[in-house]
């Protein structure tokens, strides 16, 4: 075959092969499913110095325990939206020590497992009325971790009973 | 024997504290005395349940479990008790930290692959394990993901320290509750 016909040939190939190059290129960047997009605008606002643990992440925020004023350790509220903190007046007590937090979907609804005098003990708060309820665990047990349906409904623990870790189910009203 | 049981325990009632003013949410709550029903998740040869997750109405309870030595999520039903099938997390136990979308959708947990701990979210709809690797220099510890499936809440160890990390998973389509407009 002669010059003149394969550089045309040449050329469509060139062609083709830059199209599909694109077309794969931009369906891998546009279908291919992405992992972790790390909130760059949220995290520095969750950096602080000490030992930050136990998310639980609703749909507007997320909960967490972190270091607080004078060290004590302290339950925490981050708006996703807004990017700020919110107050929680009442769930917070300096000679308390938090070990697991769980909040609802709205953010209104927190269950706690905390430390307090010597006693491990398991909390619902209601954010909206500032008010700490202890949830009693029948027969006796040590609370662990803890978490909240997203509907606020239903509560789930960890519970140590006879050197034996459970989990138990509790319905809220 | 993979078929659990619930079991109704007992009901009581619990009580309201006062945190902070105004008074009358005070009264209004002691006035207003709560019952919670406890039920308990027994199946034989079952050992350690720890680290329970819930899906957005209650309705799904997942939990690492201790069976055989190994310790794997289990997912169960809680009102027929029925144990559901995990396709794809057979292997890479220890688990740990499982989370749940609204309907039960996504299940993200760690597991161990060798000297490695990896982030991944098992699609229950699409039968999919995905791996969310994370920074090399992150061990990850604990996991929360939103109702909506659609972010992750890390805690991680890194340089001797932990830290809570946020991340988006943009390949998610959201996992709300039915009869939510999208």
């Amino acid at each position: 075959m002669s010059g003149a016909l394969l550089l045309p040939l040449r050329r469509l190939g060139r062609g083709v092969g830059l199209g599909l190059g694109l077309g794969l290129g931009l369906c891998l960047g546009g279908c291919q499913p992405a992992g972790l997009q790390p909130e760059a605008g949220l995290n520095p606002r969750l950096a602080v110095p000490g030992d930050d643990s136990s998310p639980s992440l609703g749909n507007r925020g997320l909960a967490w325990i972190a270091p607080g004023l004078g060290g004590h350790r302290q339950v925490r509220w981050l708006d996703l939206a807004s990017g700020l903190g919110s107050p929680l007046p009442g769930l917070n007590r300096p000679d308390a020590q938090p070990i697991s937090v769980s909040v609802d979907g709205q953010g209104q609804r927190f269950a706690l497992v905390r430390r307090l005098e010597g006693r491990t003990e398991l909390l619902v708060y209601e954010r909206s009325l500032a008010l700490l309820r202890p949830i009693p665990l029948l027969p006796a047990g040590v609370p662990g971790q803890v978490a909240l349906s997203a509907d606020g409904r239903w509560l789930a623990v960890q519970v140590s009973r006879g050197g034996a870790w459970q989990v138990e189910l509790l319905a809220l009203p | 024997m993979n078929r659990a049981h619930f079991h109704r325990a007992h009901f009581h009632r619990a009580h309201w504290h006062r945190a902070a003013s105004p008074w009358w949410p005070w009264a209004l709550a002691w006035l207003l005395p709560l019952a919670g029903c406890a039920q308990r998740f027994q199946a034989p040869g079952l050992g350690d349940q720890q680290e329970p997750a819930l899906s957005g109405d209650g309705r799904l309870l997942a939990m690492v479990a201790e069976r055989g030595g190994r310790r794997s999520v289990r997912l169960v039903e809680r009102l027929s008790g029925r144990e559901l099938p995990l396709q794809g997390l057979q292997r890479g136990q220890p688990h740990r930290s499982p989370s749940l979308s609204w309907n039960g959708r996504y299940l993200a947990l760690i597991l161990q692959r060798d000297s490695r701990r990896d982030v991944v979210v098992l699609d229950r709809a699409l039968g999919q394990l995905r791996p969310l690797p994370l920074p090399a220099d992150r061990l990850p510890e604990r996991l929360s993901l939103s109702p909506d499936g659609r972010r992750l809440a890390i805690e991680v160890l890194r340089q001797g320290q932990l830290d809570v990390e946020l991340f988006r998973i943009p390949a998610h389509e959201a996992d709300l509750p039915p009869g939510t407009p999208l």
